[in-house]
C-alpha cells in the first residue's frame, strides 16, 4: 500500500467543465468571480507591471555602464537605487534585470510545465506507464535539489541556457505530481470512459477531454513553477552560477556579496530583493485568487 | 496523539544524547593554563578552509597560512622582491652547478629536537623523490640532491647551471621534521593529520586542536628565536573559517575576530579604514594581472593586432575604477616596480588609443565597414570567481568595442578555467599571478616555448636565446641587463600585456599591534614573524 | 497487509532510491566537464604529475569500471578518500552531519511549533481578512531571499544588539557544559532564518489540508450533530490534516538539508550544505558522491518512518 498522496489545496473533486447558472463558459465565470477578489486583483496589476517593465526596459532606463565615477552611493538624486562597488546605477541593473529574471522564469517554468503535463497526463491515462511515472516523480522530487544544481551548473559552466534548463530539470516532477493526482480523477470519470467507446484516438481524447479538465491545476502549477524558477534562478546566481554578461536581480545580489558590500551597503540587497519578492507575491496571490474563484464558495464553514 | 508524543519526544531525546557525546573535552593540561594572562588569543579570520597539513602538498592559501606558523622556510622575502634570512642566515654558489645554504643553530622542534641541516636536506631529497603536487616540486626541475656537509651547512648538487634555484628553493621550500616525515613514507602521501600525538613544528606556534570547517587552534612554542622576545608574544592563534566575506567583515566590527587574512575587495578598503576599531594595514604586492593573446591563432599572431588591442583598453580607468587606485602600473612591462633592481623605469605603457588601434589593424589589412566593426571576433576567457578581473574583463570588452575590436567574454568557474588554461583553449587570456618574485623563473615558465605558463604560445629565438643566456649568468648586473632586454622585446612584441601591479590591503583590530607585514598574500600579515610580534595594545588603565 | 509485507515494500523502495542518486551523482560528475586533478595542481605541475593523480583518483579507467568498482566499495561500507583531504570521506561527512541535523531539526522544529497555530487560525476563519493576511504573511516567507536574510539578521541582532555572535557552529576553546551554551547562541540566528524561509510554505500547506479536512463528510455530520466547533476542529479536522503535513516534511526534507546551502554559507555553519559547496568547487568527487549518498539516504529513512507514523496515525491504513 502506498502512501496516500496529500490533497493539496490545488487538487479538488473534478467535474466535467459545465456552465454556469448564467450559461457562460466556465472561464467566463471564474474571471467574474476573480474580479470580486481585491488581492486577485491587485496582485494582478502589479504582474502587469512587472511584465511592461519586461517589455520597455530600454524606455525606462539606460542599460547599465561599465563603470561610473561615483562608488557605493546611497539612494539619492540621480541614483534612486544608489550605485555599486564599480560606480553603476542600481535601478538600471533593476530593470534590466527584470528581462533576464522574468525570462528564464518564464523558459525554465514553460518547459517544466510542458514536459511534466506530459508525462503526467499521458500516465494517467496509461496505468502501466502510470506506475513508472510515479516512481521517477518521487526519486526525482528526493534528490536534493539545490546541491545538484549547484554540480550541475558549477561543470556546465555558467550560462543562460544552462540556467534554464537546470531549473527546469528539477521543476517538471512537482508539476507532474500536481497534475497527476488531478488527471487520474479526471481519467475515471463516466465521459472519458465513454469517448474511449467512441474512439480510438487516444492522442484526441487526451487533448479534447483530459488536458481541459486539468488545465487549472496547470495554470495554479505555472505561477507555482515560475516563482519556484525565479528563487532558485537567483540562488544560483548569486552563488556565481548564473550568467555573468547579463544583468539578473540575482547578479546584482552576487556582485554585492563577492565586492564585500553586504553588510554596509543596504540598498544592493534590499532592491533586488524587494523584486524578486514582488514577482513571487504578486504571482502566487494571483493563483490563490484564482482558485478561490474557480471553485465555488460555501464549503468552509 | 499519545504515539505521535512519545515519537516526538523519542526522536529529540536521541537528538540531544546525540549531542551529549558531541562535547568536546578540554586537552590536557589546558584547563590550568590561561591565555588571557599571558599574552591572549589573536584570532584570524580566512574565508576558505583548511584542508590539509602537509606544507609539500597543495596551493591552497589558506593552508599554508596555517602550516607557514608551524614549517619555516629557509628564505623570506623583502618589499622589493629581494629574498631575506629566515631559517637560513645565508646561501649563495659555491660554483655554477653546486649551490649552499647556512642555516640558524638555534631553531628546535616542539618536541625538544634541534632543528640541524639533516632536516632540511632531507626534506629536499624528499620532495624530489616523491613528487608531493606542489609549488615546492615545481621548484626541483634542475635540482639533483642535497647533502648536510655540517650541523648548519646544506649543499645542493643542480644537473645543470641556474642562477635562481638555490634562492627559489629556499623561498617555496618549507622544511619539515625528518623525525616524524620520514617513518610515513611518501611525503607525497602523508596527510599529517596530527593523529597520536598531534603536530610537531618548529614556528612560533604549532597546531593543538583542528575543529573541521569551523576553527584551528594553535598554543605557542616557547622557543623561537626569530623574534627578539625569543617567543611570540600571543600564547594562541585561532584561524576561523568564515566562507562569506560580508559575514567575516561583520565579525571584524563586531570584535568577534582580530584580523581578516584574505585581502580585502578595493571598495572596502576606505571604509574599513574609517570604521573605529579597524585598522587598514598595506601590504606590498609581489605579482601582476595580464592578458595574453593566443599567438595560434592566425590574426593574433599578427603583431599590429596585438598592438591595437594593447591600446584598445582603458588602463587608467581600470586602476581607478576596478581597483579604487589601490594598484600600479608596470609600464606595460613584466619587471614590476616593486623588483626595484630589476625595473626599467625608462619603459611606457602602452597608451589607450582607440584611433590608433583602428589604424593598426587597418595597416594590417583589416576593413571596418561601415558599420566600424572589423571582421575579427576573439573569446577572452577569465575566472569568475576573481571579482576583480571578472570586474576589469568587462571594461577591456567595452574598449575593444571602441576600437572595432570584438570581443566574446567566456567566464568560467575555477576548474573549467584551469582545464581551458592548459589546453590552450581560448583566444585570449586574461588572470594573474600572485607570486612573482623571482624574473629570471617567470619568464622561463611564461615565454619560452613550452613553458608552463606560456599562455601566449611565443616561439620567439631571439627572446629564448636571452632567457637562457640570463640563466646561465651568475652575475648580477650582466643578468639584470639582459633581462630587461628580454621584458623590452616582451613589450614591444605584445607577447605580454600587463596591466597592473595591485597592492593588498588587510584589515586588524585596533586592540592588536606589532604585524610585520611581507610582500603577497601569502605572507601579507599572517607570515610567522608577524604573528609572532603581534601583541595586544596595552589598556590604558 | 502484513507490517512485515509494508516494511519490506517500504525498503526496497528505499534502496532503488538510493541507488538512483548514487547512480545520479556518479554519472554527472564524470560526464560533465571538469579536471580533478587540475583542481589541486599548481602552475608549475608537469603534466606527467597530473596523469599520475587521474590514476591516483581511479579516473583513467573505463566509465563501467568505476562504477563497478564504487558499488563494490559501498557494499562493504568504505566510501573512499576524499581527492582534496587524503582522509576517508565518512570522516569527512561525519563531522558535518550533526550539525546540519541540528540546524535543520531545530528549524523544523520551530516551523511546526509556530506553523500549526497560524494554519488552524486561517483555516478556521477562511475567507476573511486573518486568513488573508496569513496568506500573504506565508507566501512573502516562500519568496524571501536566504542570504539577505541571513545578512540582515546578523547585522541587527549580531552586530547590532550584539545578542548572538556572527557565524560559527560553537566557540573555539569552549568545553564541557558551556560548550551547549555556546552552541545554542551560535544556533538561533541560523534556525531563525531557516524557520522564516520554510515557514511560509508550511502554513500554507497546513491551512490547505484543514480547509480540505473541514470540509469532509464526517466532519460536517459531526457539527450537524451538535458537538461544538472548537472540538471538531482540534480533534477530527486537525488530525487528518496533520498526516499529509508529516508526509510533506518527509519530502521536503530532502530540499530543504540540500537547501540549507545558503543559510550554511552566510552563517560559517559547518555542515553538508556547505561541505558540499566546497567540494563542488574542489571537484572532490569522492566526498560529493558520499554526501550525495547521505542525503539519499536520510530522506529515505525520514520518509520509511514518517510512513510508519502514518501509518499508526490513520485509521485507514491500519484497518486494512
Amino acid at each position: 500500500m502506498t502512501t496516500p498522496l496529500p490533497t493539496t489545496e490545488l487538487a479538488h473533486d473534478a467535474e466535467e467543465p459545465v456552465r454556469d447558472a448564467r450559461g457562460a463558459r466556465p472561464g467566463r465565470a471564474t474571471w467574474r468571480a476573480f474580479r470580486k477578489l481585491p488581492l486577485g486583483v491587485a496582485s494582478l496589476v502589479v504582474l502587469a507591471l512587472l511584465v511592461l517593465v519586461t517589455v520597455a526596459a530600454p524606455l525606462l532606463a539606460p542599460y547599465p555602464a561599465s563603470f561610473g565615477p561615483d562608488v557605493l552611493l546611497p539612494p539619492g538624486a540621480g541614483h534612486p537605487f544608489g550605485t555599486d562597488s564599480l560606480g553603476r546605477d542600481v535601478l538600471s541593473q533593476v530593470v534590466w534585470g527584470t528581462q533576464q529574471s522574468v525570462l528564464v522564469a518564464v523558459a525554465a517554468s514553460a518547459i517544466a510545465i510542458v514536459v511534466g503535463t506530459l508525462v503526467a497526463v499521458v500516465g494517467a491515462y496509461v496505468p502501466r506507464i502510470d506506475a513508472v511515472v510515479s516512481m521517477v516523480v518521487d526519486l526525482t522530487l528526493s534528490l536534493p535539489v539545490l546541491p545538484l544544481m549547484i554540480l550541475v551548473a558549477a561543470l556546465a559552466g555558467p550560462s543562460t541556457s544552462t540556467v534554464i534548463l537546470v531549473v527546469a530539470a528539477f521543476s517538471w516532477p512537482e508539476v507532474t505530481r500536481l497534475v497527476r493526482s488531478q488527471a487520474l480523477t479526471v481519467v475515471k470519470l463516466p465521459y472519458v470512459d465513454a469517448a474511449r467507446l467512441m474512439t480510438r484516438r487516444h492522442a484526441w481524447i487526451i487533448g479534447r477531454h483530459v488536458v481541459p479538465a486539468v488545465t487549472p491545476v496547470i495554470v495554479v502549477s505555472v505561477v507555482v513553477t515560475a516563482s519556484r524558477a525565479v528563487l532558485s534562478a537567483a540562488g544560483l546566481a548569486f552563488l556565481g552560477l548564473g550568467d555573468p554578461t547579463t544583468w539578473s536581480w540575482g547578479r546584482i545580489l552576487y556582485e554585492a556579496q563577492t565586492s564585500g558590500a553586504m553588510g554596509s551597503a543596504w540598498w544592493l540587497t534590499l532592491f533586488p530583493s524587494l523584486a524578486i519578492l514582488l514577482l513571487v507575491l504578486s504571482a502566487t496571490l494571483v493563483s490563490i485568487s484564482y482558485d478561490d474563484a474557480r471553485k465555488p464558495r460555501g464549503a468552509g464553514r | 496523539m499519545r504515539p505521535r508524543r512519545a515519537g516526538a519526544t523519542a526522536a529529540a531525546v536521541s537528538v540531544v544524547l546525540a549531542l551529549g557525546a558531541c562535547a568536546p573535552q578540554a586537552p590536557d593540561g589546558a584547563e590550568g593554563r590561561d591565555p588571557e594572562a599571558d599574552g591572549g588569543t589573536l584570532r584570524i579570520a580566512t574565508t576558505t578552509d583548511v584542508v590539509n597539513f602537509n606544507p609539500l602538498i597543495g596551493n591552497s592559501r589558506s593552508d599554508s597560512w596555517v602550516t607557514g606558523l608551524m614549517y619555516p622556510r629557509l628564505l623570506s622575502i623583502g618589499d622589493d622582491g629581494s629574498k631575506e634570512p629566515e631559517l637560513a642566515l645565508d646561501w649563495g654558489y659555491s660554483d655554477e652547478t653546486t649551490g649552499w645554504y647556512e642555516i640558524r643553530d638555534d631553531m628546535t622542534w616542539s618536541d625538544g629536537r634541534p632543528l640541524t641541516a639533516d632536516d632540511v636536506a632531507w626534506t629536499m631529497n624528499a620532495v624530489k623523490r616523491d613528487a608531493p603536487s606542489g609549488t615546492f616540486t615545481g621548484q626541483m626541475t634542475n635540482f639533483e640532491s642535497a647533502e648536510a656537509v655540517s650541523g648548519t651547512r646544506v649543499e645542493i648538487a643542480l644537473t645543470q647551471p641556474d642562477s635562481s634555484v638555490v634562492e627559489e628553493i629556499g623561498f617555496w621550500g618549507t622544511i619539515v621534521p625528518r623525525h616524524v616525515f620520514e617513518p610515513e613514507g611518501s611525503v607525497a602521501d602523508f596527510a599529517n593529520g596530527g593523529d597520536g600525538d598531534g603536530w610537531v613544528g618548529a614556528g612560533p606556534f604549532v597546531l593543538t586542536q583542528v575543529r573541521a570547517g569551523q576553527s584551528y587552534t594553535l598554543e605557542r612554542h616557547e622557543d623561537y628565536p626569530l623574534v627578539a622576545a625569543g617567543r611570540a608574544a600571543a600564547a594562541r592563534v585561532v584561524y576561523r573559517v568564515y566562507p562569506d566575506i560580508n559575514t567575516e567583515l561583520l565579525a571584524l566590527r563586531s570584535g568577534e575576530v582580530d584580523v581578516i587574512a584574505n585581502s580585502l575587495p578595493p571598495a572596502q578598503v576606505a571604509r574599513l579604514g574609517d570604521t573605529d576599531g579597524v585598522e587598514v594595514a598595506e601590504v606590498t604586492g609581489l605579482g601582476y594581472s595580464h592578458m595574453t593573446y593566443d599567438m595560434d591563432h592566425p590574426d593574433l599572431a599578427r603583431t599590429e593586432v596585438r598592438r591595437a588591442l594593447a591600446h584598445a583598453v582603458d588602463y587608467d580607468a581600470i586602476r581607478d575604477v576596478v581597483l579604487q587606485g589601490q594598484g600600479d602600473s608596470t609600464l606595460s612591462s613584466p619587471l614590476m616596480p616593486v623588483l626595484s633592481d630589476y625595473h626599467d623605469d625608462s619603459g611606457a605603457e602602452y597608451e589607450h588609443d582607440p584611433e590608433l588601434s583602428r589604424e593598426l589593424m587597418e595597416s594590417a589589412g583589416y576593413d571596418a565597414g561601415p558599420g566600424g566593426r572589423f571582421p575579427v571576433s576573439f573569446r577572452m576567457i577569465y575566472p569568475l570567481q576573481d571579482p576583480v578581473t571578472s570586474q576589469w574583463a568587462q571594461l577591456v570588452q567595452d574598449g575593444a568595442a571602441e576600437a572595432g575590436i570584438t570581443i566574446e567574454l567566456q567566464g568560467t568557474e575555477r576548474n573549467t578555467y584551469l582545464a581551458q588554461t592548459q589546453e590552450g583553449d581560448y583566444d585570449i587570456y586574461a588572470g594573474n599571478f600572485a607570486i612573482m618574485d623571482d624574473p629570471m623563473t617567470n619568464f622561463a615558465l611564461s615565454y619560452l616555448p613550452g613553458g608552463a605558463i606560456n599562455y601566449t604560445h611565443v616561439d620567439d629565438p631571439e627572446l629564448t636565446a636571452l632567457i637562457e643566456r640570463a640563466a646561465r649568468t651568475f652575475d648580477e648586473e650582466a643578468k639584470i641587463a639582459l633581462m630587461q632586454q628580454a621584458a623590452e622585446l616582451v613589450q614591444a612584441e605584445v607577447y605580454d600585456n600587463v596591466l597592473y601591479t595591485q597592492n593588498l590591503y588587510v584589515a586588524h583590530s585596533s586592540g592588536w599591534t606589532g604585524f610585520v607585514p611581507k610582500p603577497s598574500e601569502l605572507l601579507s600579515v599572517v607570515n610567522p614573524v608577524s604573528i609572532a610580534s603581534a601583541h595586544r595594545v596595552p589598556e590604558r588603565s | 497487509m502484513s507490517i512485515a509485507l509494508f516494511v519490506a515494500r517500504r525498503l526496497g523502495r528505499g534502496v532503488v532510491t538510493i541507488l538512483f542518486a548514487v547512480t545520479v551523482t556518479f554519472l554527472l560528475l564524470r560526464l560533465l566537464p571538469g579536471d580533478p586533478a587540475l583542481a589541486v595542481a599548481s602552475p608549475n605541475t608537469t603534466d606527467e604529475a597530473r596523469e599520475a593523480l587521474l590514476v591516483q583518483y581511479g579516473l583513467d579507467r573505463p566509465l563501467i569500471v568505476q562504477y563497478v568498482l564504487y558499488l563494490g566499495q559501498l557494499l562493504q561500507g568504505d566510501l573512499g578518500t576524499s581527492f582534496t583531504q587524503s582522509v576517508p570521506v565518512v570522516d569527512v561527512l561525519l563531522e558535518r552531519l550533526p550539525w546540519t541535523l541540528l540546524l535543520t531539526v531545530t528549524a523544523l522544529v520551530l516551523t511546526v511549533l509556530i506553523g500549526i497555530p497560524l494554519g488552524v487560525l486561517a483555516a478556521s476563519r477562511e475567507h476573511t481578512f486573518l486568513d488573508r493576511a496569513v496568506q500573504v504573511v506565508g507566501v512573502t516567507g516562500q519568496s524571501l531571499f536566504v542570504p539577505s536574510i541571513g545578512i540582515l539578521l546578523l547585522l541587527v541582532f549580531g552586530l547590532g544588539l550584539g545578542w548572538f555572535p556572527i557565524g560559527g557552529a560553537a566557540g573555539d576553546n569552549v568545553y564541557g557544559a558551556a560548550w551547549y551554551g555556546s552552541v545554542v547562541a551560535h544556533l538561533v540566528l541560523p534556525a531563525v532564518s531557516l524557520t522564516l524561509i520554510q515557514l511560509g510554505s508550511y502554513v500554507l500547506t497546513m491551512r490547505g489540508t484543514l480547509i480540505d479536512a473541514l470540509g469532509a463528510d464526517h466532519v460536517t455530520l459531526a457539527r450537524a450533530n451538535g458537538l461544538p466547533y472548537r472540538r471538531i476542529l482540534w480533534k477530527h479536522a486537525l488530525r487528518n490534516a496533520l498526516l499529509p503535513a508529516t508526509t510533506l516534511i518527509g519530502l521536503q526534507l530532502g530540499f530543504v538539508v540540500g537547501g540549507a546551502v545558503l543559510t550554511e554559507t552566510v552563517f560559517a555553519y559547518p555542515g553538508i550544505g556547505r561541505g558540499i559547496y566546497e567540494a563542488v568547487t574542489q571537484l572532490d568527487f569522492p566526498v560529493l558522491q558520499g554526501a550525495f549518498l547521505l542525503l539519499a539516504v536520510t530522506v529515505v529513512v525520514v520518509n520509511m518512518l514518517t510512513d510508519i507514523a502514518y501509518g499508526f496515525l490513520d485509521p485507514r491504513v491500519k484497518a486494512s
